[in-house]
């Protein structure tokens, strides 16, 4: 077992969601076999799903397509060790995981102490918000706006913000794929959070200042 | 910091609040604000419901980023095919080793 399949447990959040695929089965082991009609079948129904967790994880569309190839040369390499034990489309969404893992670490992110390496600065960091009397954020956010704060958040925080809160793993489960406290991830996740608030708090006032000039 | 076991809600400062708000959210099923624990101390603090309003929809818009989906450019599948057909791809044995 490679260490893109090992770590990550089965996740209840993003796949478990989905119906089985038709003709996925059949795509799947005549892949195996060395069908290319085949494995082009699997890009197709998997690209997406696969790009788009990279771009997530990543917050860059170089980056998520360039990962994106390598997880399908990954999948063509190890499709033969899939068994069936859990849904395809777990299992590839397992592998992408680590494989982005392993990418972000080869880049010098480390991610075994988050604390320590992949902080903010302290400008960065989130500030404390009692006593402030600014106006709460609306009850619905505008999906562009959070996605261009997730995207601008420090690779620390994005990484456990969107393993929690977008994927759906549970703090054991990033602080195994980490190699972190369960705490430490609680801990990112809170900050990353207020981070989060105070961008989207900022992208208000730009537009009520740019409604107030129109 | 880690929620104690006895915590007393009913003195519950906004500092301490906010030391334990992490926690809250992990162990409250992200839903801090419905926590019958904290019901009169938020009504007392309005800047701490704020907070926790705020951060609430943050965590429940962050599952929407699911539903919104993209596709990589063509050239992407290109590339894997163009190394699939020449056979020019790294054996990964350092992600194995990683």
């Amino acid at each position: 077992m490679t260490q893109a399949e090992a770590p990550v447990k089965s996740n209840p959040g993003l796949f478990k969601r989905n119906p089985p695929i038709a003709g996925e089965a059949e795509a799947i082991e005549a892949a195996k076999n060395g069908d290319p009609e085949a494995f082009s079948k699997l890009y197709t129904l998997h690209k997406r799903r696969v790009y788009t967790l990279c771009l997530r994880m990543l917050g860059n569309v170089s980056e998520a397509e360039d990962m994106t190839q390598e997880a399908f040369l990954h999948l063509f390499r190890k499709l033969g060790s899939f068994r069936g034990e859990s849904a395809f489309s777990t299992w590839l969404h397992r592998l992408t995981v680590n494989l982005v893992l392993m990418h972000l670490r080869k880049k010098g992110l480390n991610l075994v102490s988050l604390e320590e390496t992949i902080n903010p600065s302290e400008e960065d960091a989130p500030k404390r918000d009692f006593g402030s009397r600014d106006p709460v954020l609306a009850s619905s956010v505008d999906r562009v706006a959070l996605e261009r704060a997730v995207a601008s958040l420090p690779p620390g925080y994005r990484m456990v913000f969107v393993l929690h809160d977008v994927e759906g793993f549970e703090h054991n489960e990033i602080a195994t794929m980490l190699n972190c406290s369960t705490g430490n991830s609680k801990s990112q996740l809170h900050k990353a959070r207020l981070r989060l608030r105070e961008l989207l708090r900022e992208n208000s006032d730009i537009n009520l200042t740019e409604g107030e000039a129109a | 910091m880690p929620l104690p076991e006895d915590i007393n809600f009913d003195t519950l400062k906004p500092e301490e609040f906010e030391r334990y708000l992490p926690d809250l959210f992990a162990n409250g099923d992200g839903k801090v604000s419905q926590d019958p624990r904290l019901t009169s101390f938020l009504a007392a603090n309005p800047d701490c419901a704020a907070l926790v309003s705020d951060l609430e929809t943050i965590a429940a818009h962050a599952r929407s980023l699911f539903q919104v989906s993209a596709d990589p450019s063509d050239k992407v599948w290109q590339n894997i095919q163009s190394k699939l057909d020449s056979g020019d791809f790294e054996d990964d044995e350092e992600a194995e080793s990683a």
